[in-house]
């Protein structure tokens, strides 16, 4: 009987290691690491040296910056917006898509890493600085859409309220102030949102650095030592932020909405339109932090032990929510529009879907809703990072398309058919691209002078993450330790 | 007049447990907790060391920053209109219309409210810092420093205590640059 026993006890004490173990490979957070060794994963990963692949696409993405985006900006100012698609009745074109589509990118910032915060989702410590940077650098584009879209780009100070001599304020009554308003505060927020939790990472990486990134880290990190007082304010400052920006993040895209729906156009003219673009802009967010957390991830040394396929399932479930909710936008505010009756709206709804852009609709369709639900739905599919992050990219084309539809080919039929013009776009198109290759760029050299990975917050929960056994079972716990 | 002089010893501990038990040792020695410090690399609360709460102003100045956003909010949105030397009435439009008044002072407010937060971290921690200061770059490794105030008569009774309850290191602190 004591043998029995004794090899029951053996078998129980070695299923509960391997249980812990199990554990420990699924989750970060039961995978606790000595801080010092954490802190050198982050460092080296950022100080490896680049490789010639890494200097090729710089250079590529350079040349594209400076040829495709401010060559053809200079373009731009120097003939007028002649040499831009935009013409009778389609003036909003390429540069609004552009607009919105990079302020609905900068969405994912917000979503992770403040709402994801306020709610305690743990999943979220390893990558909401890799989050909040696609957000500054998404409306770093998007105010770039906006003053390409702008022509005389010289005269944007008008938007600004300041006395002239005429005593001529601007109309902070009309939309384009609510956007200037709207966007210069996510900005602003947003960027100090990403500041304040990077302090103690930098000082981490002022204490192991030399030369010029020894000033560089000192000068960021304020002389931050981490004292109590220090930290109360910090934590104080970050959770009056992660309540206060999730309001502004809402109000931006609702605003950039109202753009079009304060409008008595066909197809526009919806009081849906700002949850539906909030919820399009956190479907194009999160596919896009997916797909930069998978680069990171696949490219960047040490990764794999931070950011595991637990992220890429959690993150894929929402992205499924996200998708759900989006089509429930769409179908909602299509519905209404179709049974109204209205004879334009009716011409533009068979325009989207049988219009020589009718392709691109059913692409929307596809890309939103048929592949995201097709593959998020299965756990094992979506714990595979790239496979996941393709779903990121697909979402993403099929929110660009989304755009698209809403604002040129929604402009091309009005209440006056002999305007009826088919978009052409011209200069916006390398333009955009443009754009997209300075994000990109600036997320690869912030790279390597950021610590994408904040170490603090990872220790945090990995401090409050315990096994604990409920009868036979063992089940992960979490201590509040605020 | 030297028994009265002020040192400032540095110690550093491997973890949360020994640094509470060290401050609370020190509490029954005498030393106030006034004369104590923490440095740690993560956001260590008060209640895990025993500490007492942390005054921090932040709220207080977010508020603040909230009223002077939406003063200038208010400012733009319901005096400039007036400003003008010929008001622009439009039909029978409200001169100054209710709804668009809204977004501009809610986005103005919210400016004030999450500039001022932010600038409040820098008031209240008296950032930007450069000065030397006392520190020990093991913290951000994940040990905890207990930097302490005592006379010079109490530093090898205080020094005692820390290294009897576990600290790794004690030495007197010295100012540097960071």
């Amino acid at each position: 009987m004591a043998y029995e026993k004794k090899q029951t006890e053996h078998a129980h004490a070695d299923h509960q290691g391997h249980t812990a173990e199990h554990f420990r490979e699924k989750h970060l957070m039961l995978d606790p690491l000595p801080r010092g060794q954490m802190n050198d994963m982050v460092m080296e990963s950022m100080l490896e040296k680049p490789t010639w692949k890494y200097w090729a696409v710089i250079g590529i993405l350079s040349f594209i910056v400076v040829y495709f985006l401010f060559y053809k900006w200079g373009v731009l100012i120097a003939k007028g917006q002649g040499v831009a698609g935009v013409m009778r009745p389609d003036y909003w074109g390429i540069f609004l898509v552009n607009t919105v589509f990079w302020i609905g990118i900068s969405h994912a910032g917000t979503f992770i890493s403040a709402i994801l915060r306020v709610f305690r989702a743990e999943f979220r410590r390893p990558f909401t600085r890799a989050a909040e940077l696609m957000t500054t650098f998404g409306l770093v584009q998007a105010g770039f859409s906006i003053f390409m879209h702008m022509g005389r780009v010289w005269l944007a100070y008008w938007l600004m309220p300041y006395p002239n001599q005429r005593m001529l304020w601007p109309n902070l009554h009309s939309p384009l102030t609510w956007d200037l308003l709207a966007i210069t505060t996510y900005l602003l927020s947003s960027t100090m949102y990403l500041f304040l939790p990077l302090i103690p990472d930098v000082a981490m990486a002022r204490d192991r650095s030399t030369g010029w990134r020894k000033t560089f880290y000192k000068t960021l990190a304020l002389g931050f030592r981490g004292t109590e007082g220090e930290w109360t304010h910090l934590r104080n400052a970050m959770n009056i932020f992660a309540f206060a920006i999730i309001p502004v993040m809402f109000s931006v895209h609702t605003i950039v909405s109202w753009d079009f729906a304060a409008a008595t156009r066909p197809g526009w003219s919806s009081t849906i339109f700002g949850p539906y673009f909030i919820v399009g802009a956190l479907h194009s967010g999160m596919g896009a932090a997916v797909v930069v957390i998978a680069v990171i991830r696949a490219t960047m040394k040490h990764m794999k032990y931070f950011i595991r396929s637990e992220h890429f399932d959690a993150i894929g479930k929402l992205m499924l929510i996200i998708s759900m909710a989006w089509a429930y936008f769409f179908f909602n505010d299509y519905m209404v529009q179709w049974y109204g009756g209205d004879k334009w709206t009716q011409q533009l709804l068979h325009f989207h879907e049988a219009g020589p852009m009718g392709w691109m609709w059913f692409t929307m369709l596809i890309c939103n809703i048929v592949v995201p639900w097709a593959i998020l739905w299965n756990p094992k599919w979506r714990a595979t990072p790239w496979l996941v992050g393709t779903v990121g990219i697909i979402i993403n084309v099929g929110m660009w398309f989304e755009r698209y539809i809403i604002i040129p080919i929604s402009v091309t039929i009005n209440r006056m058919p002999f305007t009826w013009r088919l978009y052409k776009p011209g200069i916006e198109i390398p333009m955009g691209i443009g754009t997209l290759a300075l994000f990109i760029l600036l997320y690869m050299i912030a790279s390597k002078l950021i610590p994408l990975i904040p170490v603090w917050e990872v220790q945090e929960g990995q401090m409050a993450h315990e096994l604990k056994k409920f009868g036979r079972e063992t089940v992960v716990t979490v201590s509040e330790l605020e | 007049m030297t028994e009265s002089k002020i040192v400032d010893l540095l110690a550093v501990f491997p973890d949360l447990e020994p640094a509470a038990n060290a401050i609370e040792h020190l509490r029954s020695i005498g030393i106030h907790d006034e004369c104590m410090n923490i440095i740690s690399g993560i956001p260590v609360t008060e209640a895990m060391l025993g500490r007492p709460h942390q005054w921090t102003n932040i709220p207080r100045i977010a508020m603040g920053g909230a009223i002077l956003g939406f003063g200038a909010g208010f400012f733009l949105a319901y005096i400039t209109p007036y400003i003008y030397p010929y008001p622009i009435q439009v039909s029978t439009q409200s001169f100054i219309p209710g709804p668009p008044t809204v977004v501009v002072l809610f986005e103005l407010t919210m400016l004030g409210m999450l500039l001022s937060t932010f600038l409040g971290v820098f008031l209240d921690s008296f950032f930007p810092n450069y000065r030397p200061m006392k520190y020990v770059p093991e913290v951000s490794d994940g040990k905890i420093a207990i930097l302490v105030e005592c006379s010079h008569m109490e530093e090898k009774k205080v020094t005692d205590a820390l290294t009897k309850m576990g600290a790794e290191s004690v030495k007197p602190a010295e100012a540097q640059h960071l």
